[in-house]
């Protein structure tokens, strides 16, 4: 009997390479059809895990099961499991279909089928008019879209993708990202999918692992990444965040109330008393002037970043603080630089974090 | 407001050096050659090629010629292309120690290298004793002025020509292809069919054409490695010219010579051409 959440199952996954750990000891397990991204910064481990699940890397120790079956003793080529490049690497010195058919004919599937399955995975991402022309003379969205096509096209158990969007301009990125979306979603593929930009994470996934220095710091859906961060490595990689240090003077009921520079501020925590923490708090979760039964601090105005949609202000904490909150009525003239105001939040939208260096 | 002109591209002056220089010390003699192989004393005529194509011995010759090229070429593909790869994919000072070693006995004169192949083949030499030593032999052979002995020597002498052009071409090959490849089912037999091999085609194309080139035209290897007894069309050229004073015959066999090196080097040209065009 396969436990059905661990269609996909990372054991213990650890590699170094020379003396330097790259993944220490990574456990992932997803279900299948679901989109997991792979999110952090550069040299986090990330495409490691991705090239160990694929059989391009062989780990230091741990295993890789997919549906049931030990991948890790298995070359990439046995494995079932289909690779969008971040380059693509799209075969050169073939045509956009012939790349397509890669896959089909090196696992000797009939002639007659390999052209039908080939003719729909053309349509799937609109580029039948362009079958037979070389992969050389493609723009950037149109590589991308026929090497996820011809990662496809086999129908792999799964699906990784390194960065498939780090090239392609704003705008064209984040119409590949619904299209990719919708097509993974029509073929109920499930797919592990590496990224360093956040918002890419925050829009395609089902879950997002975030990742730093080779171990997974958190894997949750993107609402709860965002709003309940697990760590402060998450709250500071994934979204913008007001910034307070203080200390655990005690504790009010269920509450912990931490003394700041700014005040005492309440929060739900089981940090003890006397604990060294960071008190956080999403931008648009402050709110301008005082608010009862809310926490609230007395700050003075800076700047503001007008960001179209939105806008950003920045305050100046007290002591090593920061705070910016964020406004979606960009009305400029509301408030002057210099002026002091006080801001507000609810209890419930105060994060709380050990302080780095303070003992954990 | 002036207009702007267009800018003049100067590039193609660039070849002017090269084309005085050639046109001087090669075109000139050249065409002086092709002009007295149709030059009867009773005028023109291609008097001069009736005959030598007429001649069994001829025959013999330009089959002498050619059969050394394509077995030279083979030896040096057969031997070079696995090597092209390992020059490629070595990083450092193994990188760097391969290099030195294939290019370095580029520096040294081919007669040097005949002779010591001379003390390699001969019936005392090296391969003898080894052959006679694993029992493959009964007893000791000559191996030098035998054709196995000059496709031998040949094959060492230009198998840089075919190492770099390969070389070059697998360098620029990303190794991510390989495994797009395999990640889509491609085992490693089948993806280096359908990958590696069809993207080195262009440098096996220009190798092939740079050995088989040098092969048929050589004349200081021959000479010296398998002697008069084994004619070649450049061998019989430089007789033609140096012993028997036969500047028609000489002149005749120069430019059969010619046209198939000419010949090689347009098909070769063509080929990577349309190679190069789906790489």
């Amino acid at each position: 009997m396969i436990d059905q959440s661990k269609f996909l199952e990372v054991v213990g996954a650890r590699k170094a390479f020379g003396h330097a750990l790259v993944l220490g000891g990574v456990d992932l397990a997803m279900p299948k059809g679901e989109f997991v991204s792979l999110l952090g910064p550069s040299g986090c481990g990330k495409t490691t895990l991705l090239r160990i699940v694929a059989g391009l890397l062989a780990p230091d120790s741990g295993a890789v099961r997919l549906d049931g079956a030990d991948l890790t003793p298995m070359p990439p080529h046995k494995r079932d499991v289909g690779v969008v490049f971040q380059n693509y690497a799209l075969f050169p010195h073939l045509t956009v279909a012939e790349n397509v058919a890669f896959g089909l004919a090196a696992r000797g599937r009939p002639k007659q089928e390999i052209g039908a399955t080939v003719t729909r995975f053309l349509d799937l991402i609109h580029m039948s008019e362009f079958a037979e022309r070389s992969v050389r003379l493609l723009s950037g969205g149109q590589q991308q879209r026929v090497a996820v096509a011809r990662a496809l096209a086999v129908q792999p158990k799964l699906l990784l993708l390194d960065e498939p969007f780090s090239a392609l301009d704003r705008k064209l990125r984040e119409t590949m990202q619904i299209e990719l979306k919708r097509l993974l979603r029509e073929l109920a593929t499930t797919a592990v999918f590496v990224t360093h930009d956040q918002d890419e994470a925050l829009v395609m996934s089902d879950r997002i692992a975030v990742m730093n220095s080779g171990r997974i710091e958190q894997i949750a859906d993107p609402v709860t990444v965002y709003r309940r961060p697990a760590t402060e490595f998450v709250l500071d990689f994934v979204g913008l965040s007001s910034r307070i240090p203080g200390t655990v003077v005690g504790h009010d009921g269920a509450r912990a109330v931490i003394e700041t520079a700014h005040g005492r501020i309440a929060a739900n925590t089981d940090q003890h008393s006397g604990a060294s923490v960071v008190v956080a708090v999403r931008p648009e979760r402050l709110r301008i002037g005082a608010a009862p039964g809310a926490n609230t601090i007395n700050v003075q105005f800076r700047d503001l970043s007008f960001q179209g949609s939105k806008a950003l202000l920045h305050f100046d904490g007290n002591g090593s603080s920061q705070i910016l909150a964020e406004i979606a009525d960009a009305s400029t003239d509301a408030i002057k630089p210099g002026t002091e105001t006080s801001l507000s939040w609810a209890i419930d939208d105060t994060l709380v974090y050990p302080r780095a260096g303070s003992a954990a | 407001m002036k207009t702007p002109g267009r800018l003049r591209d100067w590039t193609p002056l660039l070849i002017l050096p090269a084309l005085a220089y050639l046109s001087v010390v090669y075109a000139g003699p050249l065409l002086g050659l092709l002009a007295k192989s149709v030059n009867d004393p009773s005028g023109w005529s291609i008097g001069p090629f009736y005959k030598f194509f007429a001649d069994d011995y001829s025959w013999r010759v330009i089959s002498n010629t050619v059969y050394i090229a394509v077995c030279v070429t083979l030896v040096c593909l057969v031997i070079g292309y696995p090597v092209a790869f390992a020059l490629a994919w070595a990083r450092g000072w193994v990188q760097i120690a391969l290099l030195v070693a294939i290019i370095l006995p580029l520096s040294i004169g081919v007669v040097v290298k005949a002779f010591a192949w001379q003390i390699v083949l001969r019936r005392d030499g090296i391969i003898s004793q080894l052959f006679v030593g694993l029992g493959l032999w009964s007893e000791p052979n000559r191996l030098l002025f035998t054709e196995t002995g000059l496709i031998l020597g040949a094959a060492n002498v230009f198998l840089p020509f075919m190492i770099l052009p390969i070389y070059s071409v697998v360098k620029l090959i990303d190794p991510r292809l390989s495994e797009a490849g395999a990640t889509l089912g491609a085992s490693p037999v089948y993806g280096f069919r359908r990958i590696v091999l069809p993207l080195t085609l262009p440098g096996v194309v220009s190798g092939i054409a740079f050995v088989f080139s040098l092969s048929v035209s050589m004349f200081v290897i021959p000479s010296l490695l398998i002697g008069d007894r084994f004619q070649t069309l450049a061998t019989l050229t430089g007789r033609s010219f140096l012993l028997m004073r036969d500047e028609r015959l000489g002149s005749t066999t120069a430019v059969v010579l010619l046209a198939i090196a000419v010949a090689i080097v347009v098909a070769s040209t063509w080929a990577s051409r349309r190679l190069g065009g789906r790489t």
